[in-house]
């Protein structure tokens, strides 16, 4: 069955895109403008895989990052960042739950495979 | 300088006071005494003249009463008062013979009848007179004896009448009178020897009533209306007393000294005269003298004020001089002033410390201006130092906001630009994916879709390349060998087969203190940069040299063309760039990070030849220490 996978970021086209070529890789896609409207579709649709970009219109991706991994301990999340993250960014990240970091534009092959390397080891929890 | 100028007013003042003080006494007198001598002198004269009237006066009185004495002697001789004419006559005949003043002789009886007359110009038989009327019988008769009655014999000899009494020698009562006409040229002749008619001086005897009785020019009395000039006759026939003088003068204008005696027991009056020029020629003589005296005292005490004045004034106007000099700062060409041994001198002395004291202290000042001058130099310097300091600082200032800039910019860039990147990116490979799946796809597709994929890693390469230079990440430097982590980065860095590789490290081994990081994205910049100037092969040379001063500089050599001079200022430049392609940030990066390490970065470059750039770096530690430790 097709895992769900939640695509929060504020670029339509970006969103669309990214969840396009992930359903070619056999993933089902939800979207989400908003950090407020992610934490619905996560509460709808339960999604195993949650890519957030860092900066969103109302709020900070690290927040909803650690909202999410609040609700659960399985659910892979992949921070996506346009710029360099300092390490301390990224130590705050991973200690938010944070499972890894993407920086745009993706290697979609690399990415593929990250997200179900992350996937297995998840459900091995 | 003219001599008027050299001796100066105080000289003047000196020499006129001098003048003043000896000169104005010395007039005063010299005046009363020419004044006294001459008055002296004209007494004395007058005096001289009144003594020869009063010496001829005698001789006059003498003359005429010797001649009365020898008639007195005649009448005595024997038998003469027995009045027997015959013996009369023959003793007067006799007496006749021997005094030839003698002009005529008479004998008259008690009644006045004369009965003898002899006379030098009488016939044989003369008229015999009565004078029983006549003064002169009867004052010879009353008072023995008579002398008057001035007459001019023949017109022209001057005669005086001579009685005296014929006494009878028994009962001493007169017998008769014995009369004679005396004549007078004796007493002319007797002036004219005192008075010669060489000389200007003229004597004169006058009687009462003006009648000249003698005068030491002869011819002058020899007249029948002979007198004495005018007014020379009112004078003596005015006068009172015996004797007296004085100047008179002439209607012609000639001016005499005259003195008059009156003759003892005679109404007669002795007179003579001198010229004045003569008379007063002594008191003359004395003037010119006393004049030539007066004149030799002004020379003298002339040029006495003139020495003393000069004596007075000299060492002041030297100090003048000297003061004037010292004025004008010429202290080495003050004048050795040699002084006497009063209040000038003490004056010269006190100028002389003081001229002394002015030396030190001008040169204190001249000292004190001059290191004011070199101070203010410093300062200046120091201002200019600290003026590039700043402006330096202000560049630095402004090369930091133009950073902060671009940082602003290239985090635009990264969510702006990465953001379409990506949304491209994802919807390529999506294609491309779907074509693979529906079996064979056209070349050209396939091609095209290669071309999007490259250009869009071409672009995040620049842009992840803007973004490296404006991070501002926090520096970790690590201590670290220099010469070994060149070599290390040397070793892992592919240089390309053309370039030739040439290292030359010091042998000092000195230890710097860096960001390995990103001193590694400095240098790769660095190498990169040469590799590519070198298309065509060269060398690049890589070493270290310990300069002084605690820095060890790391220099990148090419054999390039070398950069022209106007290019050469602006290559640190953020997004300055000669390449084709290129952001413009790789030597940027290299000032930034060699900034970050409080270093520098310099170039030098022979367009031709080739380019260095040396990056300097502050040494860990202390060279010195660092043998000692090697040595150890």
């Amino acid at each position: 069955m097709k895992e769900n996978l939640l695509i929060v970021d504020d670029d339509a086209h970006l969103r669309e895109s990214l969840a396009e070529v992930l359903d070619l890789d056999g993933f089902k896609c939800f979207q989400a403008g908003t950090a407020k409207e992610g934490l619905e579709m996560a509460k709808l649709h339960h999604p195993q895989v949650v890519i957030l970009d860092i900066q969103l219109p109302d709020s900070s991706g690290f927040q909803i990052c650690q909202d999410l991994r609040r609700t659960s301990k399985q659910m892979v999340l992949i921070m996506m960042t346009g710029r360099f993250l300092s390490s301390e960014e990224k130590t705050q990240g991973f200690g938010l739950g944070a499972d890894d970091y993407i920086t745009k534009p993706f290697d979609l092959k690399e990415l593929s495979v990250r997200i179900k390397q992350l996937l297995s080891r998840a459900k091995n929890k | 300088m003219t001599p008027s100028n050299k001796r100066g007013k105080l000289f003047y003042k000196f020499f006129y006071f001098f003048l003043l003080i000896s000169l104005g006494p010395l007039g005063v007198v010299g005046y009363y005494f020419i004044n006294l001598t001459q008055e002296s002198l004209k007494k004395a004269s007058l005096n001289h003249q009144k003594s020869l009237a009063i010496g001829f006066s005698d001789a006059v009185y003498n003359y005429v009463s010797t001649f009365r004495n020898i008639l007195v002697e005649a009448t005595r001789m024997e038998d003469f008062a027995s009045m027997n004419t015959a013996r009369q006559n023959s003793s007067l005949n006799h007496l006749m013979q021997l005094q030839a003043a003698f002009l005529e002789l008479s004998v008259f009886n008690l009644q006045g009848r004369e009965t003898v007359r002899l006379g030098r110009f009488l016939g044989r038989e003369p008229e015999m007179r009565d004078f029983s009327q006549k003064n002169s019988f009867l004052l010879a008769l009353r008072d023995g004896e008579y002398v008057g009655e001035l007459d001019r014999f023949l017109g022209s000899y001057p005669t005086v009448t001579v009685g005296v009494q014929v006494l009878n020698p028994a009962t001493y009562k007169p017998a008769g009178i014995l009369m004679a006409k005396l004549s007078l040229n004796g007493i002319s002749s007797m002036l004219a020897q005192a008075f010669p008619q060489s000389g200007r001086s003229r004597a004169a005897v006058m009687g009462s009533n003006g009648f000249l009785i003698a005068h030491s020019d002869r011819k002058q009395v020899f007249k029948p209306d002979a007198r004495l000039p005018k007014a020379v006759e009112e004078i003596l026939l005015s006068h009172d007393e015996d004797q007296g003088g004085g100047e008179i003068a002439l209607p012609d204008g000639e001016r005499f000294l005259g003195a008059f005696a009156t003759v003892k027991d005679l109404a007669w009056v002795v007179y003579v005269q001198e010229p004045i020029t003569m008379a007063y020629q002594t008191a003359r003589e004395m003037q010119g003298r006393i004049s030539w005296v007066f004149l030799a005292v002004v020379g003298f005490v002339l040029s006495l004020s003139f020495l003393v004045s000069l004596l007075i004034t000299q060492p002041i106007q030297a100090l003048k001089e000297a003061s004037v000099k010292l004025g004008r700062g010429e202290f080495e060409d003050l004048p050795q002033l040699k002084m006497p041994n009063d209040e000038i001198g003490e004056l010269a002395q006190t100028f002389n410390q003081m001229s002394d004291s002015l030396r030190v202290k001008t040169a204190e000042l001249f000292k004190a201006k001059e290191d004011l001058e070199k101070f203010n130099h410093t300062l200046e310097n120091r201002v200019e130092a600290r003026t590039r300091e700043l402006r330096a600082a202000q560049d630095e200032l402004i090369t930091k906001e133009r950073l902060a800039a671009i940082g602003q910019m290239a985090s635009v860039v990264g969510h702006e630009i990465r953001n379409p990147l990506a949304v491209i990116n994802n919807s390529v490979y999506f294609i491309k994916t779907k074509l693979a799946t529906g079996g064979e796809v056209d070349p050209k597709i396939s091609k095209h879709i290669s071309i999007i994929e490259s250009e869009i890693q071409q672009a995040n390469g620049i842009i992840s390349e803007i973004l490296t230079f404006a991070r501002t990440r926090e520096l970790k430097p690590e201590v670290q060998s220099a010469n070994t982590f060149l070599e290390e980065l040397l070793s892992s860095y592919p240089f390309p087969s053309h370039i030739q590789l040439v290292q030359d490290f010091a042998s000092e081994n000195p230890v710097v203190f860096i960001d390995p990081d990103e001193m590694k994205q400095c240098l790769r910049n660095l190498i990169g940069n040469a590799i590519e100037v070198m298309p065509g092969g060269g060398v690049l040379k890589v070493s270290t040299v310990l300069v002084q001063q605690g820095w060890v500089r790391m220099d990148v050599a090419d054999t390039g063309p070398g950069i022209p001079a106007d290019i050469l200022e602006k290559i640190f430049a953020p997004f300055f760039t000669t390449k084709a392609r290129g952001t413009g940030l790789g030597l940027a990066v290299v000032r930034k990070v060699l900034d970050r390490h409080k270093g520098k970065v310099e170039v030098s470059s022979v367009v031709g030849k080739g380019t260095t750039f040396s990056l300097y770096l502050p040494l860990a530690s202390r060279p010195s220490s660092m043998t000692v430790d090697s040595r150890q």
